[in-house]
């Protein structure tokens, strides 16, 4: 797979300090373990904080905090952590997604427009942005929007294109409150991608203004 | 003593002075390191106390190729603290919405393991090849988030430059790194 479009560096670089939104860290994790060169990048910035953390000025752990790790280690392990599912409780737009995805849970999907349809992804600590599969017919022109947070979508099949260039599996585009943008969906097969948005999307054009009560993203 | 023998010696024969020894080194280091990006003392010291229990428990699967030791404790403690500001999250939200108290576990930890050594070697030569300046500035900006402001004032230098000199580092870092 050649992977032309990536993740901003300071994506990248939020993702490896820990400082992204649960659904923007999914976008960005299933991107970087499909792509060498962002999971070089990310491990240069963990080496960049494992040096920083050296040179941290020490704070005094709690007197007892050693023994209390002690404690712990001689306490048998308690099996907390649950087998992730493997079968899904719905039904998924895909069946064959990344690694990272099957471990996720889903909720219903659903058609947003024609030739359109979702899948959210349920990301309980996800707090500013929501993640969700986006499923698109050959050839499809989604409409023009803008966003008045960021868009951060990842091809999973298929492709499509827009003034940035043409985006396929493996790629990445970035969108927030500037970009104003109308991806045609390639006419072979369909698009599937993953997205993470935050804010509201609006619609431009009178038939996005007459259907955006309807498109719920 | 290097950092890399002592996990090694935990993973081995759960060797307890090794591991004090790192106890000793690294967990007023994570919880300094916690202090000083917002967190409180006491989140601080939880976390710091479960990144020490994670470094025990998990030893034999540090690999002293790919990453050093503090780096490797880096994730650790990142980890901890994204799973526990999503707990957090969760039970707001149970609180808000008693119907969907019912929260499934996401199993999900996005950590890109880099499987390839020639990799490894060509992120410590880029890390090398930045400059002392272009270091700092990333540190400074994305793991100790201090914002651009308090970066120019510390670094005595305009924040124009602070913005220019932190896009400069991070195109040559990807530069260096890109195929
Ligand atoms: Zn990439």
């Amino acid at each position: 797979m050649t992977i032309n479009h990536h993740p901003p560096e300071d994506l990248l670089a939020d993702f490896a300090a820990g400082r992204l939104d649960e659904a923007d860290r999914l976008v960005i994790g299933v991107h970087a373990a499909q792509c060498p060169n962002c999971q070089r990048f990310i491990a240069a910035i963990e080496q960049l904080a494992g040096a920083a953390l050296e040179q941290a000025a020490p704070v005094a752990m709690a007197d007892d905090a050693f023994a209390t790790i002690m404690a712990a280690i001689d306490e048998p392990k308690t099996a907390s952590t649950p087998a992730p599912t493997s079968s899904q409780p719905v039904p998924l737009l895909d069946d064959d997604l990344p690694e990272m995805l099957r471990r996720c849970r889903f909720a219903k999907s659903r058609r947003v427009a024609p030739g359109v349809k979702m899948q959210p992804i349920v990301l309980p600590g996800a707090d500013k942005s929501r993640a969700f599969l986006l499923w698109s017919a050959p050839g499809t022109r989604m409409l023009e929007h803008s966003h008045t947070g960021t868009e951060l979508t990842l091809v999973l099949k298929g492709s499509f294109s827009h003034q940035g260039g043409e985006y396929r599996p493996g790629d990445f585009d970035f969108g927030d409150g500037e970009v104003d943008h109308q991806p045609l969906v390639g006419s072979d097969m369909p698009c599937l991608c993953l997205v993470a948005m935050s804010g509201d999307l609006q619609m431009h054009g009178w038939l996005g203004r007459l259907i955006s009560p309807f498109v719920r993203l | 003593m290097e950092w890399a023998e002592l996990i090694g010696r935990v993973a081995a024969h759960g060797d307890r002075g090794a591991f004090k020894l790192l106890f000793e080194h690294f967990a007023p280091r994570v919880k300094g390191f916690l202090v000083k990006t917002g967190m409180s003392a006491d989140a601080a010291e939880e976390i710091a106390q479960m990144t020490l229990l994670t470094v025990w428990r998990k030893a034999a699967q540090f690999d002293p190729a790919s990453a050093g030791a503090a780096a490797w404790i880096f994730t650790i403690a990142r980890n901890l603290r994204i799973d526990s500001a999503r707990a957090a999250a969760r039970r707001a939200k149970a609180a808000v919405n008693a119907e969907r108290d019912e929260t499934p576990e996401v199993a999900l930890s996005p950590e890109t393991m880099m499987s390839r050594s020639d990799d490894v070697s060509r992120v410590s030569a880029a890390i090398q090849q930045l400059s002392d300046e272009q270091s700092t500035v990333i540190r400074m900006s994305f793991i100790e988030e201090h914002p651009h402001g308090e970066i120019a004032e510390r670094l005595g230098i305009p924040l124009g430059t602070v913005k220019s000199r932190i896009r400069l580092a991070m195109a040559r870092l990807k530069d260096l790194l890109d195929d």
